[in-house]
């Protein structure tokens, strides 16, 4: 057979890129060219198909990929809402990559009367985004998650939470109260819309 | 010493890196590096990428019958590159069966297969088997009516075999196709094969650097002896053909715009189903074996082929490697190959000279575009098959259901009180209303009794037609069928100078009479006015018994409702009785 191979290691030759002393064969400009040529074709080969792989990977980057909400949502006749907190699920149609879906929950608020005024809070903690619980005898909110405890305001009274409950809009049209369901980046000072 | 030789010499000290590098890039190649070596290397390139272009696809799909055929459409035709992946993806496993086919004729030309060499033959054939399973478990993910039915009949083969029933049960995870047979198949293709190949491959490259290459037969003492190194003289013939490969799948890719994907599975369905090219010839061999003997074209002939290859090591009974001295085992596989070419191609000018598998499918060319243009949208989560929902049709089929089948009834047949649909609007539609329009297809349910019936005698059968072109000469639109202008022409005369229909009907734009405006009937503005309001004084006037919708309905569900009645036309009463069926 051409090629006996022995059992002792071979001798620890020094690899050398540009045909070093090691080259058995052929003259050095020759390997150098062969060398320089399979580079160049390997990196071609590779990057055929890895360029447009790292087009695939990184298209939720720039793409929207889920989408819901982000207009009103009715959320239920404006006299449902009064100066204890009330929490609505928020129904709306939804994108999620492939898949469209009907009138599904995409989130839910806390709906309250403040001097008056409607004011929804989403229930997504700002600390980490677990869901945030009322207590009716406190009066306060409280996330169950790192016990953020917040005032019927969205105000910080202890815990974790960078910033206050996050406020959503709300508009009425005749009796009906509308919300805007948006989710916002946690465990940041600014409320910044995602 | 630089850094990085640093780095290096203390892994080396640690792993000996040093030698093992020696060993793969100092291999002796005797007899000198050569092209014809090049098809195995070829084979890791593609197999290669097809692993890395597989974890891109895994993670754009999602293995379910109801989620696959969508994903892979969001991936096809969303996704940044994704058609161009995906087709490189479906045509590498052609390149890889071109290539192992070119590897398996250059091994038995050389004589590869010979003793000491049996175990690298057999692992490779194993691998080549291991390609085509591969090949036939992809086929069946994107869950498209091609993978779909093409899958079936590959199972529906299994299951045919003696005892192979259990196995097709088990393979597809129940006596049907659902979700089952999509995970199995995705595990198959993506955990087992993989893993069982690559198993091969290790002993196939292990086995091969024991035993080298095998030079051409022809060459001397002292030429063999003249051995070049793997690195740099072989490799450069192997990435150049890689490169080669590459450049030809890049090219093809782009050409066919990637793989082909057609509409979402449906079991109910009609499909031509044909198997990827390089199973045409098992597909062709099933077309001449029935009865008992189809056992012939799927188990016996390719059974006997296999059993050929793996024991072509104890076939050969030759002295030496020479092409020459083994004329008999060159012919065989000679043979074999032939006549595995011409079954493909066979298959291939039949389907052509077919007329009915070419409308076929151009018609199922046509629905997958619907079905992709349709999913853009986003496909409910039902499935693939939901992906229709959001035609504007089906739409409309959902409406006509709640509002208007109850009166006019489910398959647009008539209901109680009200009268049928189906092919409302035709030539023939006219000409049966007007000889009878108090039978119950027309007004006979209804209390419109005011249009007398015309006989024959009143009114021959020559003049009745020119009357009903020239209603239909004032379509005009899209639907419309073309109007023979010459007969029009005699119909507009007799409705003007001899026939009593005038003295009800307007047939001017916008006139206003006892009975409708017939300018225009059966367009989708005329129905769709009437849809809105009946008692406008264009259609019924004030005795009109069917509701107005125009404060029910948006103008957008009046137009799709219009459109759904006036398709009813061009497809008559088979049409309407389809169209409930996805109520």
């Amino acid at each position: 057979m051409p090629h006996d191979r022995d059992d002792a290691p071979p001798a620890p030759e020094v690899p050398d890129a540009a045909g070093g002393p090691s080259a058995a064969s052929g003259d050095v400009p020759r390997r150098r060219f062969l060398l320089g040529a399979t580079g160049l074709l390997g990196a071609g080969v590779a990057a055929a198909a890895g360029v447009p792989i790292v087009g695939a990977a990184v298209y939720p980057l720039d793409h929207e990929v889920t989408s819901g909400g982000g207009d009103f949502i009715p959320a239920g006749p404006s006299g449902a809402f009064g100066d204890d907190p009330v929490r609505v699920d928020l129904h709306a149609d939804r994108r999620d990559a492939w898949n469209r879906f009907e009138d599904v929950r995409v989130g839910s608020a806390w709906v309250l009367r403040l001097e008056g005024r409607l004011v929804a809070f989403s229930t997504v903690c700002p600390h980490l985004g677990c869901a945030i619980d009322y207590d009716p005898k406190a009066r306060r909110f409280v996330c169950p998650c790192h016990n953020s405890v917040f005032e019927l305001d969205g105000t910080v009274v202890e815990g974790p939470s960078p910033r206050p409950m996050d406020r959503l809009d709300v508009r009425q049209e005749e009796k009906l109260v509308q919300i805007r369901y948006q989710r916002f980046k946690q465990g940041v000072k600014e409320k910044v819309p995602l | 010493m630089s850094r990085a030789r640093k780095v290096l010499d203390w892994l080396d000290e640690r792993a000996g890196i040093y030698a093992l590098w020696d060993q793969a890039a100092n291999e002796p190649v005797p007899g000198g590096a050569r092209l014809r070596y090049v098809f195995g290397s070829v084979l890791v390139y593609l197999f290669m990428q097809q692993v890395v272009l597989g974890i891109v696809l895994a993670s754009y799909y999602s293995p379910s019958a109801t989620d696959a055929w969508a994903s892979v459409a969001h991936l096809q035709d969303q996704v940044t590159a994704g058609w161009f992946l995906r087709g490189l993806h479906g045509h590498g496993a052609s390149a890889m069966v071109v290539v192992l086919v070119l590897h398996l004729v250059q091994v038995v030309w050389a004589g590869a297969y010979r003793k000491p060499r049996e175990l690298n033959w057999w692992t490779g054939l194993a691998m080549g088997g291991l390609v085509f399973a591969f090949a036939l478990t992809g086929y069946l993910l994107p869950w498209d009516q091609k993978g779909y039915w093409a899958t079936q009949v590959a199972t529906g083969i299994l299951g045919s075999v003696p005892g192979g029933e259990p196995l097709r049960i088990l393979l597809q995870g129940g006596h049907e196709y659902g979700n089952l047979t999509i995970t199995r198949f995705f595990a198959l293709h993506v955990f087992v094969l993989p893993g069982l190949l690559l198993l091969l491959l290790v002993a196939h490259i292990g086995l091969f650097r024991r035993h080298g290459v095998t030079p051409p037969a022809h060459l001397s003492e002292s030429e063999l002896a003249r051995a070049d190194r793997f690195i740099p003289h072989q490799i450069f013939y192997d990435v150049l053909a890689m490169a080669v490969t590459a450049g030809i799948l890049v090219a093809w890719t782009i050409r066919s715009h990637g793989a082909e994907l057609f509409a979402p599975a449906q079991p109910a369905s009609n499909f031509p189903a044909r198997p990827e090219w390089y199973f045409l010839f098992l597909f062709q061999l099933l077309k001449y074996f029935e009865g008992p003997l189809v056992l012939v074209g799927t188990v016996v002939i390719p059974g006997a082929a296999t059993a050929f290859l793996v024991a072509l090591p104890f076939l050969d009974r030759a002295q030496s490697r020479r092409p020459k001295e083994r004329m008999p085992v060159l012919a065989g596989m000679g043979a074999l190959l032939a006549g595995v070419v011409a079954l493909g191609v066979a298959a291939k000018v039949e389907d052509a000279g077919d007329e009915a598998f070419q409308k076929a499918l151009a018609e199922a060319r046509a629905e997958a575009e619907r079905a992709r243009a349709l999913a853009a949208g986003g496909v409910l989560p039902e499935g693939g098959e939901a992906v229709f929902r959001n035609d504007p049709q089906y739409e409309a089929r959902r409406i006509y259901a709640e509002r208007c089948a109850g009166c006019h009834g489910r398959f647009m047949e008539g209901g109680d009180d009200a009268p049928a649909l189906v092919d409302f609007g035709s030539r023939a539609w006219l000409a049966r209303l007007v000889r009878n329009p108090r039978a119950p297809e027309f007004f006979g349910k209804t209390e419109h009794d005011t249009m007398d019936p015309y006989s024959p005698e009143d009114l021959p059968d020559d003049q009745l037609a020119a009357v009903v072109e020239y209603i239909v000469s004032t379509m005009g639109d899209e639907i419309a069928p073309p109007a023979d202008p010459a007969l029009a022409a005699k119909g507009k005369k007799l409705w003007e100078d001899e026939l009593e229909c005038n003295s009800c009907h307007e047939i001017e734009a916008g006139a206003e009479g006892d009975g409708p405006n017939l300018y225009g009937h059966g367009t989708v503005a005329w129905i769709a006015g009437l849809i809105a309001n009946p008692k406008d004084p264009r259609y019924f006037g004030e005795e009109a018994q069917m509701p107005a919708f125009g404060e029910k309905l948006d103008e957008a569900e009046i137009q799709a409702l219009a459109r759904l009645v006036a398709a009813q036309r061009a497809s008559g009463a088979k049409a309407g009785a389809s169209a409930g069926q996805h109520d």
